[in-house]
């Protein structure tokens, strides 16, 4: 009983001491969160709430109608147009993810079992470093590379025996290249990180045991490093998804995604189809995100 | 572990080199192109290149507009990073230091901007400044830029602070020292690897921010890509790739003195994995 009565007691206290802080201490977290909530609220939240209203306004005759309206969401789901903007942007995106993870899940093993401390560390650069090349320059020189007297395109034809130029560029084979080249490092560090994680002991213990390279890869290492893969995939949709600079120099004016639409909807001061365009990128974005975190959950049971 | 002693290493460790070698081509080659043509003769694309000439070299140090909008990309980055700085570090002690219950309410919401497509984001500010009259400020630029590497400097800092030994700023005021003096003299030194990166990194995303920027630039106070971006709608001669493989050495630059600054320490591996945390 007296323990009882000692439990409760400083449970008591435990429960009175926050309150018994004075006021100014207890704002001490607060005031250093200002700053930040600030700028949240200044070119996030209130820009946030602009956009959602400009997405129930109407658009009529070259003229914004301020009413309450879902007009514009209704023509922009039922019109075929905007169903293969839609559709190409997750196309896209999907490509792009799929080749992502294609070529930096074994760029990531490569990285992951070289021995020498030097050649990871000089593979490490060249893999991560282009992260610090802005996206234009990058976009620029695919359209260089991907030309049709481009490189690419001179290796087809005089070794390859190709007899005339491969379109590489101006559609949407360019700008699943060139996207998967920008987002490439992004995939290749999630899976990384999760393989210098991963217990040596287990692999050696699986090919003890008898299983073969093949076998252990399949059922020891690939199902440990697969909420990697999917995080990295995870990032590598979503920013596909928002892709504004490479589908517009790569794309020549015939891949037209969301992003794009946005854009020039706003240029076109068609602020409501904007505002919609942007709310589906959005809801897009948020869908990938919910969805690949129940795969992650499931991933890593 | 005796495999790979072997004098001739197994054939899948060939492959797996020659995919390695593959790779790292496939990222050096648009690189590698732009450099190229920016020695061409010519002012179209070609390859193999025709000739050798410096004549976009001097063709880009006559335009000034590209200068100029260097540097107000150069302060523009200064100015967005050492303000992501501060109000970074500031909410991300807030948030590990004083472990309330609301701590991962807001870290979630500090961090929610990452889910928004810069583009929606961009245009969502365009409509905003406009209608409260702040449209094409440079406040209204600078706080944009903030926000944009906000989440990743608070990630980065709050997983910093987290494995940080929080009796050494107890020791520290214990002794007397004030709480700013603690936070400069102690704590900072503690992660000052996670403050290079993050800092670094804001740099870059706001050196490079296309999509924002766009929207919140009058004409003729553009930034670096945005002068870029739009001189490649109109022209493809090599004054770009001039341009680009000024900016490649420039990035090339920072790698050098990133890896001679972190070359006994272990950067912080969890940069991306709390980016893919923040958004759950």
């Amino acid at each position: 009983m007296a323990d009882m009565a000692e439990l409760t007691a400083t449970r008591d206290e435990a429960r009175v001491r926050p309150l018994a802080e004075p006021w100014r201490r207890r704002m001490i977290p607060w005031l250093l969160l200002l700053p930040a909530f600030a700028v949240m609220l200044y070119s996030f939240v209130l820009p946030m709430l602009v956009f959602l209203q400009y997405s129930v306004f109407s658009f009529e005759r070259g003229r914004l109608i301020e009413d309450f309206t879902f007009k514009t969401y209704v023509k922009f789901l039922t019109d075929p147009f905007y169903h293969t903007i839609i559709l190409d942007t997750v196309k896209m995106a999907a490509i792009t993810t799929i080749c992502s993870a294609a070529i930096g899940y074994p760029l990531a093993y490569a990285l992951w079992r070289v021995n020498s401390p030097r050649l990871k560390r000089w593979l490490a650069v060249i893999i991560f470093s282009p992260i610090l090349v802005s996206v234009v320059v990058r976009s620029y020189g695919w359209t260089v590379l991907l030309s049709d007297q481009g490189p690419v395109n001179w290796f087809l034809q005089s070794m390859m025996g190709f007899s005339e130029p491969v379109k590489l560029v101006f559609n949407l084979t360019g700008v699943v290249i060139s996207l998967t080249h920008v987002f490439l490092p992004f995939v290749v560090f999630p899976i990384f990180s999760t393989m210098t994680r991963l217990d040596p002991t287990l692999r050696e213990a699986s090919m003890d045991l008898g299983a073969g390279w093949w076998t252990t890869f399949r059922r020891v290492t690939f199902p440990q490093t697969l909420p990697g893969l999917l995080a990295g995939m995870q990032i590598c949709f979503t920013l596909a998804l928002g892709a504004f600079v490479t589908p517009s120099l790569l794309g020549g004016g015939r891949v037209l995604v969301l992003p794009l639409q946005v854009f020039t909807a706003t240029t076109d001061i068609n602020w409501p189809l904007a505002a919609v365009g942007g709310m589906t990128l959005l809801v897009l974005a948020m869908i990938t995100v919910v969805l690949s975190n129940r795969l992650l959950r499931y991933s890593e049971v | 572990m005796q495999r790979r002693k072997a004098p001739f290493p197994h054939p899948r460790y060939l492959a797996l080199g020659a995919f390695a070698v593959l790779g790292v081509l496939y990222v050096v080659a648009p690189l590698a192109v732009v450099v190229l043509n920016s020695f061409s003769s010519v002012a179209y694309n070609v390859f193999p290149p025709e000739g050798f000439s410096l004549r976009w070299y001097q063709n880009l140090f006559q335009q000034s507009d590209f200068y100029d909008a260097a540097v107000a990309s150069v302060l523009l980055a200064l100015a967005a990073t050492t303000v992501a700085m501060i109000v970074g570090s500031m909410a991300a002690y807030s948030i590990v230091r004083y472990r309330r219950s609301w701590a991962d309410i807001v870290k979630a919401a500090l961090l929610s901007p990452i889910v928004l497509p810069h583009i929606v984001l961009g245009v969502a500010v365009f409509m905003f400044f406009i209608r409260i009259g702040m449209y094409g400020t440079y406040f209204s630029l600078v706080v944009t830029h903030v926000l944009v590497v906000l989440p990743f400097v608070i990630a980065v800092l709050t997983a910093a602070l987290a494995n940080y030994d929080w009796t050494l700023q107890e020791a520290s005021m214990d002794l007397g020292a004030g709480p700013l003096r603690t936070f400069f003299k102690v704590t900072m030194p503690q992660i000052s690897v996670s403050m290079t990166v993050s800092a670094l990194f804001a740099f870059v995303t706001s050196f490079d921010q296309v999509e924002t920027t766009l929207f919140l630039v009058r004409a003729g106070d553009n930034t670096l890509p945005i002068e870029m971006f739009l001189y490649l709608q109109k022209w493809q001669d090599p004054t770009i790739a001039a341009l680009s493989s000024v900016l490649i050495a420039a990035a090339f630059m920072i790698v050098a003195v990133l890896s001679l600054l972190t070359r006994n320490k272990d950067l912080p591996a969890t940069l991306l994995q709390q980016a893919k945390e923040n958004k759950e």
